[in-house]
């Protein structure tokens, strides 16, 4: 039956609900369905009805009622918190902000159909997991705090007791603190379906060998585990059972003088994602005879240098995904450019800055970007820290990396002399080249990039979403050229920045697409915050963490205290200005501004 | 003394000593050294050459009456290598009094004396810039310290932004940077 009851359903009649039921379910990308919701009032309703997941990127652009009120049948839901600086010591205080006990309480109450829950630098506690637990215990199937925080072992337990349906459990990097292993025990004790166990790089060392054991024996349907430091000679009887598992990072060698012992330790058959914590060049053969199974290789952790990545990185010509540190040079880099036709993603983070530490061919410089550039043309994702960085080196991979979706390029500052600055070409051959690039990351220091390099990347920066730009341009025309473009702009993140107050809130207006703004290091004036008012606008919450001392330890060993300048964060909100503000964080406050 | 005095606990050394109202008090020599090489590891190197700098030029005939003191004409260096040339000061028994303003007269100036890098340095100052010296110092910030700065803010900025390191550090995950303080102790 045709109904007619909706407005503006195009020409000839329109569809009718039964048909369009049959559709919407086909419908994922959230793009697509924030479209379909804006026809009319009954797709609108339909997609509230149908839509299966929803990603708050920000929890408090938001609030859990509106979201209860829209999605009541909503399945699964990821949102996260705090700006990404949180990843690092000292940036972002650890109270900041991004409490999920409001989210947990009106999950508890309302949404019936949830069945996997993604928390991102969030803080969480333990009085949240345990209400999780008893109030969605039964239904749970996902559940990840992923670099979260605030919780310890006791609320583990309760998941762990509750979740029988659990099939992951993702904990990575999350500051859990730790009371004993129960945790474990209760979820090897109640679960029978998990797949996915990750508790990797989070320093939880009281987990007992027996209930990892007892895992395996339980959970047959155990595909990927990521656990903390656990000597790997222990775990021989659980590789034995554990036999379906494709993915395993972590462990420990705390024998590497006996080499020999090693040989005991027989991987499960269908492994391809590897990831050995600190593994040395006497043991690397232990994976050898499945290499070229591995599609994913974790090497941020292990003690290897450049050479034997050479070694370890030609026997893996099916590689995927590789992570290391810089250790692994531009000799390791033209090696996987030969080796590793497939690879797709390369994540290349920086490794100890003291001479002693690492290897001295561990620097990667333009000579391993133009290799890798012209021997990975599958390569999608690329993150690196570079020692030295030419035109040339960028002007090529905007030539062959036609996949190339996310870049990301920090320049250390090791080297006084880089050889060829600044990088105004490049970055314009990098985005013109690289048509698919939605998310991009730019670190530099004075002079890398001038003002015109600033605007080249307004102009050529079509699809891109995500950015971060640390150390570029000159001065605050820079930055207004490069907001005049940049049509595609969603989250922006600056930090060591040159631009004043005023260039910054001129900006933000100009991003037509920007929702979300965070900037730490920028020119102080003598107006300084007054210029932020230039971008007050309805919805826009504006946010500043003054300038404070941060305690650290420095290179000599002492403990001092560090400037960390001021922080600002804006960012769109149908829910209003916060209401949890720690002492660290302020809200701008136009009246307080205007009276100072 | 003969004229009027500031003395200022520079490096904050009197809080390591027992209570003494002695005007002119010697520590020991050698823990002493340790401490100030210490306290000025912990300044900023520009502030440093800039205040030597101002400092030379300024002040290269003053000679403080104290005890030991060499004549101002004899260069004489602590036996260990400076990293950039500075003109020759005259070396000075290491001295360090107990906070006391001089009230008499507060526009009088009074020597300050900084050891850095095995160099000595003296500079007349009255008791107003000697102030501000020291709270550079504790502050540890990059300024010219003659002149009263009319904008601390976009200088400090300036200096972040100028000085070799480029800007603020590059920051290192929490995750690596665990791995890497781990690693030392393997």
């Amino acid at each position: 039956m045709n109904n007619l009851n909706c407005s503006g359903c195009g020409v000839g009649g329109g569809m009718s609900d039964v048909v369009l039921e049959c559709v919407m379910p086909y419908i994922h990308d959230p793009r697509d369905r924030d479209a379909v919701s804006l026809v009319c009032r009954r797709w609108y309703e339909l997609d509230a009805i149908t839509r299966r997941h929803v990603t708050i990127a920000l929890c408090y652009s938001t609030s859990p009622d509106r979201l209860q009120r829209r999605f009541k049948h909503l399945e699964s839901l990821k949102m996260k918190g705090k700006p990404r600086a949180a990843m690092f010591f000292n940036l972002i205080p650890e109270d900041w902000g991004g409490f999920v006990t409001p989210w947990v309480n009106e999950i508890a109450e309302s949404f019936n159909c949830l069945k996997s829950l993604h928390f991102r630098r969030m803080i969480v506690k333990d009085s949240d997991l345990e209400l999780l637990a008893s109030s969605r215990g039964r239904v749970l199937e996902v559940l990840k705090l992923d670099k979260c925080s605030g919780f310890s072992t006791d609320g583990l337990s309760h998941i762990g007791r509750s979740c029988r349906q659990l099939r992951t459990l993702f904990l990575e990097e999350s500051g859990i603190a730790e009371k004993d292993g129960d945790w474990l025990h209760e979820l090897a004790t109640n679960n029978t379906v998990l797949q996915t166990l990750n508790f990797y790089m989070t320093d939880l060392t009281k987990v007992r060998l027996e209930d990892l054991e007892l895992l395996a024996k339980n959970c047959r349907s155990l595909v990927s585990l990521k656990i903390s430091d656990f000597e790997l000679l222990e775990l021989v009887g659980f590789f034995r059972s554990a036999s379906a598992i494709e993915e395993f990072c972590g462990g420990s060698f705390n024998e590497p003088d006996q080499p020999g012992k090693y040989a005991a330790v027989i991987f499960p058959p269908k492994l391809c994602r590897l990831g050995l914590t600190y593994m040395e060049k006497n043991v690397m053969s232990i994976v050898f005879p499945f290499a070229s199974l591995l599609k994913k290789l974790d090497l941020l952790y292990v003690l290897l240098g450049t050479e034997d990545h050479c070694v370890l990185v030609q026997r893996c010509p099916n590689l995927e995904v590789l992570e290391t540190r810089n250790v692994i040079g531009d000799r390791g880099l033209e090696a996987l450019a030969q080796s590793c036709k497939r690879l797709k993603r390369l994540r290349i983070e920086r490794g100890a800055d003291e001479q002693e530490m690492e290897d001295v061919d561990g620097r990667v410089s333009q000579r391993g970007l133009i290799a890798l550039a012209q021997g990975c043309l599958e390569i999608e994702y690329i993150a690196v820290y570079v020692s030295d960085i030419t035109n040339a080196a960028l002007e090529h991979l905007g030539a062959y990396s036609k996949n190339l979706n996310d870049f990301r390029l920090v320049l250390l500052d090791q080297e006084h002399m880089i050889t060829d600055l600044p990088l105004d070409n490049g970055v314009r051959a990098l985005l013109s080249g690289c048509e698919k690039l939605q998310r991009f990351g730019l670190y530099l220091r004075p002079g890398g990039l001038s003002d015109v390099g600033l605007g080249y990347i307004g102009q050529y920066s079509r699809h891109v979403r995500w950015m971060i730009l640390g150390s570029v341009g000159e001065s605050d025309e820079g930055l207004l050229a490069f907001s005049t473009g940049c049509p595609s702009l969603q989250k922006l993140e600056m930090r060591a920045c040159c631009f004043t107050e005023s260039a910054l809130a001129r900006a933000a207006l100009q991003l037509t697409s920007l929702r979300y703004l965070w900037v730490h290091g920028y020119r102080e004036t003598s107006t300084g915050h007054r210029d932020l008012l230039t971008m007050v606008r309805p919805f826009w919450n504006i946010e500043l963490i003054p300038s404070r001392k941060v305690p650290t330890v420095n290179n000599a060993g002492q403990n001092v205290f560090d400037d960390n300048p001021a922080h600002i964060l804006a960012y769109y909100s149908l829910a209003g200005p916060r209401t949890d503000f720690p002492d660290t964080v302020k809200p701008l406050d136009p009246a307080k501004v205007v009276a100072a | 003394m003969s004229r009027a005095t500031v003395e200022l606990d520079f490096f904050g050394m009197s809080k390591e000593n027992s209570s003494s109202s002695s005007k002119s008090k010697f520590l020991n020599r050698q823990r002493s050294f340790r401490d100030i090489q210490s306290a000025i590891s912990k300044m900023n190197p520009e502030l440093l050459k800039s205040v030597i700098a101002s400092g030379s030029a300024a002040s290269n005939k003053s000679t403080p009456d104290n005890g030991n003191q060499m004549s101002s004409n004899k260069s004489f260096s602590v036996p260990s290598t400076p990293k950039q040339e500075l003109p020759p000061f005259p070396a000075l028994p290491v001295y360090f009094p107990l906070p006391r303003l001089n009230l008499e007269n507060p526009l009088e100036t009074a020597p300050l004396t900084i050891f850095y890098n095995g160099t000595v340095a003296v500079f007349d100052v009255p008791q107003d810039k000697a102030e501000n010296i020291l709270k550079l110092a504790e502050k540890g910030i990059s300024k010219t310290v003659v002149e009263p700065v009319a904008d601390p803010r976009t200088d400090h900025q300036q200096k972040l932004l100028e000085s070799l390191d480029g800007d603020l550090p590059i920051a290192r995950r929490k995750s690596l940077q665990r791995f890497l303080e781990k690693r030392k102790e393997r």
